[in-house]
C-alpha cells in the first residue's frame, strides 16, 4: 500500500519532533496541558481533487492529482512568547519545505514528479494562561498523484 | 446602612484570606488576599491548551490604608500561597457601598513560565 496522504503526515510528525524547541509532538491530539508545552499539533488536514470538473469517460480507477492542506500548529507558554513563537516558525517552514524525503519520495516535486510543497501562511492565537500563551497555525499544501491501485 | 465590609467582607478575609506580601514602587505592604487562581484553557483551532489563570482579591480599604493606590497595582509583585506573581491588570470588584470600599481582583502572570 501507498498512501502518499498517510506518508505526508507521517512524515510532517517526525519533522516537527526534530525541532529543537519543542518538548512534544503530537498527531490530532486536541487536548494538551501547560506541562507538554512547548508543543506542536499535526492535525490531518481537508483533501481535494479538481475531478468535480471532469466528467470524462476517464475510467474512474485512473490516477488523478490530489491536493491536502494539513495545519501545523505550535504551542507556547513564555514570558515575551512573540520571539520565541517567530523562531519556531522560521524553523518549521524550513524544515518542511526543505526535507528531503518530503520533495524526493512521498511528494515528488519538481525533477521527481508533479509534486508540490507550498507554505500558505499562518495565523496567530494570543492569550492569557500562567504566563503569555502564544500559538501559530501554520498552513502547508501538497498537491501528490493519487493512485487507487496504490491504495489496495 | 448596613456596612458591607464589616459585615460581609471582614468576616470572609478572616475565614478564607491568606497573608501576602504586596511589593509596589512605594514599598512592601502585608495584605490579605484570597487566592482565586483558576482553571483556563486557550482554544487554537480545534486544539485546547488547559492551565491556570491566576488572581487574587483584596479589599480596597485595605490598600488604601496603607497608601497603595490604583496606580501602584500593575507591575507590582504579589507574594501569597508559595507563590510569586505579577500583576499584570486588575478588575474593580464594587460594593454595595461603593467601589472604594469594595474589592479589587488582581489578575496575575508568572515570569518563571
Amino acid at each position: 500500500m501507498l498512501d502518499v496522504r498517510e506518508n505526508i503526515l507521517a512524515r510532517l510528525v517526525a519533522i516537527v519532533a526534530t525541532m529543537p524547541s519543542i518538548k512534544n509532538v503530537y498527531r490530532n491530539n486536541v487536548d494538551l496541558t501547560e506541562d507538554q508545552l512547548p508543543a506542536a499539533a499535526v492535525l490531518d488536514g481537508d483533501e481535494e481533487t479538481g475531478d468535480h470538473t471532469d466528467a470524462s469517460m476517464r475510467p474512474s480507477n485512473r490516477p488523478t492529482l490530489a491536493t491536502m492542506t494539513p495545519e501545523i500548529i505550535i504551542f507556547k507558554i513564555a514570558p515575551q512568547v512573540g520571539p520565541d513563537i517567530s523562531t519556531l516558525r522560521r524553523e518549521l517552514i524550513k524544515l518542511v519545505v526543505y526535507d528531503t524525503q518530503l520533495n524526493q519520495q512521498i511528494v515528488k516535486t519538481g525533477r521527481f514528479g508533479n509534486g508540490a510543497i507550498r507554505y500558505l501562511g499562518c495565523q496567530t492565537d494570543l492569550g492569557w494562561e500562567r504566563s503569555m500563551f502564544g500559538a501559530l497555525k501554520a498552513n502547508f499544501l501538497f498537491k501528490y498523484a493519487l493512485k487507487p491501485d496504490d491504495l489496495l | 446602612m448596613i456596612d458591607y465590609s464589616v459585615l460581609l467582607y471582614d468576616p470572609v478575609y478572616a475565614e478564607i484570606g491568606v497573608s501576602a506580601m504586596l511589593t509596589t514602587t512605594a514599598g512592601v505592604f502585608e495584605i490579605t488576599v484570597i487566592d482565586d487562581t483558576r482553571a483556563k484553557a486557550q482554544t487554537s483551532n480545534t486544539v485546547e491548551v488547559r492551565s491556570v489563570g491566576p488572581g487574587a482579591f483584596a479589599r480596597i480599604p485595605e490598600l488604601t490604608s496603607k497608601g497603595v493606590g490604583r496606580a501602584d497595582y500593575i507591575s507590582s509583585v504579589l507574594s501569597f500561597n508559595g507563590r510569586m506573581w505579577v500583576v499584570r491588570s486588575y478588575e474593580l470588584r464594587g460594593s454595595p457601598n461603593g467601589e472604594d470600599v469594595g474589592e479589587v481582583r488582581f489578575l496575575l502572570r508568572s515570569d518563571d513560565a
